[in-house]
């Protein structure tokens, strides 16, 4: 009798609250006005939002080492304005002979570029647009290279970058991806890197120093990850719960 | 005297242009001000319908643009109100038929002689959109609370700062269904103003009365007892720059949806 009972409130709380579901609706057109309407207010198409996002990885990497393919740009609502969200993995800062290289780098670039399109100018306006596709690729695939090497030489002084604060990026908003278990993956990945290179081009004494530091290192990035994926981890108990 | 231009507006068609400008027009004129309701929809005039004046227009704006009349001999008196004039749109010519600075000019003329012109706006964005707001300094941006009209108008809205002749514009929230708000069916007033950011003048509530009044060719302020009627005299006020509580539109409730509120209000504090 108690069941039948029981099963009946049931039923009736199942359909007076089938009410409830429906609530969302106005929300949902709420949020979804609300987004279209950002994207209607911004001139930005999704292409030059790629080459933003392009130029952003160009310039940003002069300063940071950063998982490129993990950065992400979009715009998102924020109380009642349209903010510019640019989330950046960043793995570690540039010191600042690092970023010096990556500038002197970048001028001389620029001047090869600029003897470039002279020369192309004197060939003549129809190559003109090929010759341009052609440096822009070089000219990506040896800055990369330029980076890399860069790191390389300064591998040694990656403890003062560590000290040094983070360069802040001007008018956008910045923060760093919380909890990325792949970002420290590769965080250690590129240690152990480093100082797998270091070993081999440096005296065992100086290496092992080199170790113990970069341990050290370790331990301050992994206790700065746990303190960003604390809040995360806390939301993940909850709903566990 | 110099009169004040308003451009009803809205970008997205049938949220209640046309209904607005007939309602606050009349209202307007009833409290005593001298009105001109100018028709901009040319090819899809309906103002006419509204005010149950289709029988009495012989000129129109193209005429007056094309000067085969004179501006006085176009203007139609209204059948109750003197105060009250239309201005009507050609039925049989399309938006390129006039030019934003001939209806400026028109408005110009028409200002020395009437407290209001209010200009009823075609739907959309393009040439007819221009034409309406040129003579105009103030806007009145009509939406409904769904997202495409909501959309639309913050597509006009943007527009319209664009405009540096247009001095102020406001919203004017239409059709809104209390009850539907009320379960969140539909988005709140207070919603769409955030969204939109825009300055409210009158909300007015969904009324099957619209459509009876529209039958009959008298707009809806003329029934006293029409909740958006009354809805529509106070925007007229605060057209006016008389400030008015918004209205409380709240409508009687059924008595199954009264249990249904009743029973969940029961389950929610069991829970």
């Amino acid at each position: 009798m108690k069941e039948i009972f029981a099963d009946f409130y049931n039923k009736i709380v199942d359909f007076f609250s089938k009410t409830e579901e429906k609530d969302k609706t106005k929300e949902v057109a709420r949020n979804r006005l609300k987004l279209v309407l950002m994207q209607d207010r911004t001139n930005l198409n999704p292409r030059l939002l790629e080459r933003l996002r392009g130029e952003m990885i160009d310039l940003l990497s002069k300063y940071v080492v950063m998982d490129k393919e993990l950065l992400e740009l979009n715009f998102t609502p924020e109380d009642d304005q349209l903010a510019l969200m640019l989330s950046i993995p960043v793995i570690r800062a540039k010191n600042e002979e690092e970023i010096e290289a990556a500038l002197k780098a970048e001028d001389e670039e620029k001047e090869r570029l600029a003897k470039l399109a002279k020369e192309a100018e004197e060939d003549g306006d129809d190559e003109d647009d090929d010759d341009e596709e052609d440096t822009e690729g070089e000219e990506t695939s040896e800055k990369d290279e330029n980076q890399e090497e860069v790191n390389d030489d300064n591998s040694e002084i990656t403890e003062a970058s560590e000290e040094q604060p983070k360069p802040k990026k001007k008018k956008k908003k910045k923060k760093k991806r919380v909890s990325e278990n792949e970002t420290s993956e590769t965080e250690e990945n590129n240690n152990s890197e480093e100082n797998e290179q270091q070993e081999s081009s440096e005296t065992p004494e100086q290496s092992e120093n080199q170790e113990q530091e970069n341990t050290e290192q370790e331990e301050v990035k992994e206790e700065e990850n746990k303190s960003e994926t604390k809040e995360e981890e806390q939301k993940e108990d909850n709903s566990n719960e | 005297m110099t009169g004040r231009v308003l451009v009803i507006t809205s970008g997205k068609g049938g949220v209640g242009k046309t209904t607005t400008t007939a309602n606050i027009g009349t209202a307007l004129a009833k409290a005593g001000n001298k009105v001109v309701l100018i028709d901009t929809d040319l090819g899809l005039r309906n103002l006419d319908l509204l005010l149950g004046l289709e029988n009495r227009i012989v000129y129109t704006i193209v005429d007056v643009v094309e000067e085969r009349c004179k501006l006085k001999q176009a203007l139609v008196k209204d059948k109750k109100n003197p105060n009250l004039c239309l201005f009507a749109a050609a039925q049989t010519r399309d938006k390129t038929a006039i030019t934003g600075e001939q209806l400026k000019s028109i408005c110009e003329e028409l200002k020395e002689e009437n407290d209001f012109i209010i200009i009823d706006c075609p739907a959309g964005i393009e040439q007819g959109f221009e034409n309406a707001t040129a003579g105009a300094s103030e806007a009145i941006v009509v939406a409904t609370p769904e997202m495409s009209a909501v959309r639309d108008a913050d597509r006009i809205i943007g527009l319209l700062e664009a405009k540096e002749h247009i001095e102020k514009y406001n919203l004017l929230l239409n059709r809104v269904r209390p009850n539907l708000i009320k379960t969140n069916d539909m988005m709140s007033v207070e919603d769409v103003v955030e969204i939109l950011s825009c300055e409210l003048i009158g909300i007015i509530p969904e009324d099957t009365g619209i459509i009876t009044s529209t039958n009959k060719g008298e707009p809806i302020v003329n029934d006293e007892k029409s909740l958006a009627g009354q809805a529509y005299h106070n925007v007229a006020k605060r057209i006016m720059g008389q400030e008015v509580e918004f209205l409380d539109i709240d409508e009687p409730q059924d008595f199954i949806s009264k249990v249904k509120a009743f029973f969940l209000n029961l389950f929610k504090k069991e829970a």
